[in-house]
């Protein structure tokens, strides 16, 4: 039976089985409109708050997925670019790829990837309290959505080029180059009108110790503790 | 083109794992692999969480390897061993439902042929001796009577590995295994015969003892299914958890197996052979 | 030219909503091939059984005219469904179909459909289950499929099985949505029968699959990811692996849910209500939905008031509606083609807590018999005087 009271998507930890907000009444947006906590948006009031949440929160981190991860055709370069640009705003920023959906045997190192299989080991082990996913099929999302608010306490924001995704907090539909810019832009006007970025005194994106390790040429492969020291 | 999936995007490399900026950057994609360029590129399995010294996962490390297009490579599993390293792979790979593999391979290939006909999308079936000649008896057969085009590779253990060492179809008689309590009363399946009768254009059977012949069987069986029929090739991977077999004597098995009854099997229709002379022919004009 | 090359492609609105219509005298499994001669269908894979044959014989002759690209008949239902999932991840339109023993004897593959987020319509002439042996209708075989993950809608008669068939491709194909869709049908007394249906002309068809606009990537090699198990082997025990199939298993539901919309926007809504204000409602689907018109008819004629609630949608279950529909009712019967009474435990479970009405256990009938209008007619004054 539905509850009574209208369900909202609030940053976990919400338990051991947290319900499909979709199975809750949660609906998704129309064109022109997001998702906020569960309840519809203007599209303008949706950047707003993933803005605010994105300067002020612990550890933002941007996962791109495979749509925006290869340029296999016209206006990813773009809307990828568009992403580079948005990281650009956010101060202590980090970028963490999903660049495939299999499960990683025999373990994923969380500092390189994040898994639909266990997308909380990253979440965890980086102590991030804000993130943004752009460009994963919407399967892979929903899954992943619900179980990052099943075990921590991080604010979920998606970018979705599709219909939207009832299971984060923050959801902006149909989200194309433009929107990501406009997002982009949302976090400068709250800068403007005076913000301080929690992370204001780092700018610039914050390579992982293994990102580090790998660029400066010291991994001859992934997923080893010892070499991302 | 496939290998456009493989383009990072610009600004993008540097926060991908190393696995695939390797793979990007020294895969096997869009090139001719020969089995002495191992160790020379990155491969398109590496890790996987196969046992110690499994000939298995040795015979689909070769068998990834060997494939003439991968990047225009399509792999089906099901339950079993091998598919714990398939999936691991940078092909894309099916695992569908027990006894499924050859029915879903039909729907891949033919669903692909109306969607690009102008570019061979190679199909390939990978499973275990239970898989293909117990459980999923009735689909293989039926695919090779349609004269399915795609290639049906079994990982021939001779046994039930992944679930605990039961008695298949291909256990040779007189073994006692799990479930064979008196040791399994009837012959090994003979699925080189009933590809024969199929009419299946190409059948081999190996043991993964010579890397080269591996290689080149891999390579003819996936040639052949693209424009000739289907193709068979079986491959003894022994489980060495299962006949207890140390770990560094795998491959005396294996030599030891081939010898005494596995051999080295190849039947070709005249077709097919005819389909690799003019391919040849045509690589070195 | 291929005879759908020389079709038109228009809008689905269009197709369901603006395109003048002409009446025909044909029999479901005519309607059910018509609404695939429009549907721009890809590949259609299936294995005879009474009472499908004739639908799906029907679509062969449609791939022999070119109206489809590809089309077979499997070795069995297995092989039929298996081929079709297949099929379906490389992002063709996908079509199969079967009846009573042929889907018992693919159900663990459709029950894996939604799990591997596969669209295609899978059409289900209803028919008995063995043993004994028997071809009658009966539908007991959707007891079954409610629990499998499919969107499942329960056609009345030949103007529905062509209506819903053809919306149900554009249904499954929705990225939220992005599972098959089941549209099941009494067998013999829709698809051997003739009704009329309105059909929009057939040199019309519905736009092809969007298949890089969906919830999954496609198996074909020319979309990323490069590595790509779809399909995940979760076999690590572990309460990872635990927490991601409860969470895939959850987001089968959500994307059910999500169909919601647009089955309101395509079919009109998930129930149809006649006489909303009657204290003595009938809640019923498929053909039992006629004969309850027959009897609501009668019953006016003798002076009683009765409602109708046509349940179109049987998953998603149209629980809001129903509750909403049945606020005032004193009296519920359920008539239905199977001996389960599984609709009779669906109202219940969703109407425990909602209504003040008594639910009559009944009326049924099975094995293939049809129901008499003076079965639920009596059931219906049995119901007034309280009784039953």
């Amino acid at each position: 039976m539905m509850n009574s009271k209208p369900y909202r998507v609030v940053p976990g930890p919400e338990g051991l089985l947290p319900p499909a907000a979709a199975t809750c009444g949660i609906v998704l947006p129309e064109k022109g409109e997001g998702l906020v906590l569960g309840s519809l948006q203007s599209e303008q009031e949706t950047l707003l708050v993933m803005a605010r949440e994105l300067l002020t929160r612990k550890n933002p981190t941007i996962f791109p997925g495979p749509l925006v991860l290869w340029a296999w055709k016209e206006g990813v370069a773009e809307k990828a670019a568009s992403v580079l640009e948005l990281a650009d705003e956010i101060p202590g920023v980090r970028i963490i790829p999903m660049p495939d959906y299999r499960p990683i045997y025999p373990k994923i190192d969380p500092e390189a990837v994040i898994n639909p299989c266990h997308p909380n080991l990253t979440i965890w082990h980086n102590k991030i309290e804000v993130c943004v996913f752009v460009g994963v099929h919407c399967h892979f999302a929903n899954i992943t959505l619900k179980m990052i608010r099943a075990g921590t306490n991080c604010y979920t924001i998606t970018l979705c080029h599709e219909a939207g995704h009832e299971d984060s907090m923050a959801s902006l539909p149909f989200c194309g180059a433009d929107q990501v810019r406009a997002l982009t832009e949302a976090i400068r006007q709250l800068k403007r009108e005076g913000l301080r970025p929690r992370y204001a005194d780092t700018p610039g994106i914050q390579l992982t110790p293994t990102q580090q390790t790998v660029l400066s040429g010291l991994a001859w492969q992934h997923g080893d503790g010892a070499l991302a020291e | 083109m496939a290998l456009r999936t493989l383009n990072v995007a610009p600004g993008f490399m540097r926060f991908m794992p190393k696995e695939y900026q390797d793979l990007v950057e020294k895969g096997p994609f869009g090139r001719q692999i020969k089995v002495t360029d191992l160790g020379t590129f990155k491969e398109v399995l590496e890790e996987h969480p196969m046992c110690e010294g499994c000939a298995m996962a040795f015979f689909i490390r070769l068998s990834l390897a060997a494939l003439p297009n991968p990047e225009h490579t399509v792999m089906v599993g099901t339950a079993g061993c091998g598919r714990l390293a398939i999936s691991q792979a940078a092909i894309p790979f099916v695992y569908g439902n027990y006894c499924d593999t050859n029915g879903v391979a039909t729907g891949l290939k033919r669903g692909l042929q109306i969607r690009f006909p102008g570019q061979h999308k190679d199909v390939v079936v990978m499973a275990g001796d239970g898989g293909l000649s117990d459980i999923g008896f009735s689909q293989v057969m039926h695919s090779w009577f349609r004269k399915e085009k795609f290639t049906t590779i079994m990982l021939d253990n001779e046994v039930y590995g992944n679930t605990g060492g039961q008695e298949s179809g291909m256990t040779r008689k007189g073994e006692v295994v799990k479930m064979a309590p008196l040791g399994k009363q009837f012959e090994k399946i003979d699925m080189l015969g009933l590809a024969q009768t199929s009419g299946v254009a190409y059948i081999a059977r190996l043991t993964p003892t010579n890397p080269s012949r591996v290689f080149s069987t891999i390579r003819k069986a996936v040639l052949i299914a693209r424009e000739v029929g289907p193709t068979y090739v079986q491959a003894y991977t022994s489980c060495n958890i299962e006949y207890s077999i140390a770990p560094e004597k795998v491959l005396d098995d294996a030599r030891q197996v081939e010898k005494e009854r596995y051999g080295f099997v190849e039947i070709m229709s005249d077709e097919a052979k005819a389909y690799l002379e003019r391919i040849d022919a045509e690589s070195k004009a | 030219m291929e005879k759908h090359a020389k079709q038109r492609v228009v809008s689905p609105e269009y197709m369901f909503f603006e395109a003048p219509r002409t009446r025909h005298f044909i029999t479901g499994s005519e309607a059910a091939s018509e609404a695939v001669r429009r549907a721009n269908l890809d590949i259609a894979i299936a294995y005879p059984i009474t009472p499908q044959s004739e639908t799906m014989q029907r679509v062969g002759d449609l791939f022999g005219e070119g109206f489809l690209k590809d089309y077979y008949r499997a070795e069995d239902e297995i092989g039929a469904f298996s081929a079709i999932s297949g099929a379906s991840r490389t992002g063709v339109r996908c079509l199969t179909a079967s009846s009573g023993p042929g889907l018992m004897r693919g159900l663990e593959v459709i029950a894996s459909w939604p799990g591997h987020r596969l669209p295609l319509v899978f059409l289900i002439m209803c028919r008995v289950i063995n043993a004994p042996l028997s071809i009658q209708p009966d539908n007991l075989e959707l007891a079954y499929m409610l629990n499998t993950g499919s969107v499942l809608f329960h056609a009345e008669n030949q103007q529905d099985f062509f209506d819903y068939t053809l919306a149900s491709f554009i249904i499954s194909e929705k990225c939220e949505v992005t599972l098959p869709v089941s549209v099941a049908v009494d067998g013999f007394f829709v698809t051997h029968a003739r009704g009329w249906v309105e059909m929009p002309s057939a040199e019309l068809k519905l736009p092809g699959r969007d298949c890089y606009n969906e919830a999954v990537p496609m198996i074909d090699n020319e979309n990323p990811p490069i590595r790509i198990a779809r399909d995940a082997p979760i076999q690590k025990s572990n309460f990872i692996s635990y927490q991601m199939h409860a969470a895939w298993q959850q987001e089968i539901h959500a994307a059910q849910e999500r169909s919601r919309r647009w089955i309101t926007r395509y079919m009109g809504g998930l129930l149809e209500i006649t006489n909303p204000d009657a204290e003595t409602i009938i809640i019923a689907s498929g053909s039992a939905v006629s004969q309850s018109r027959e009897a609501l008819r009668q019953a006016q004629d003798m002076g009683h008031q009765v409602g109708l609630i046509k349940i179109k949608s049987l998953r998603p279950f149209p629980v809001q509606e129903l509750r909403q529909a049945c606020q005032h009712a004193k009296r519920i019967i359920v008539p239905e083609f199977n001996c389960v009474g599984w609709l009779n435990r669906e109202v219940r479970a969703t109407l425990y807590g909602h209504t003040e009405a008594e639910i009559a256990d009944g009326p049924r009938v099975y094995g293939g018999i049809t129901m008499p209008t003076e079965m639920i007619l009596e059931w219906l004054l049995d119901a007034e005087k309280g009784g039953q």
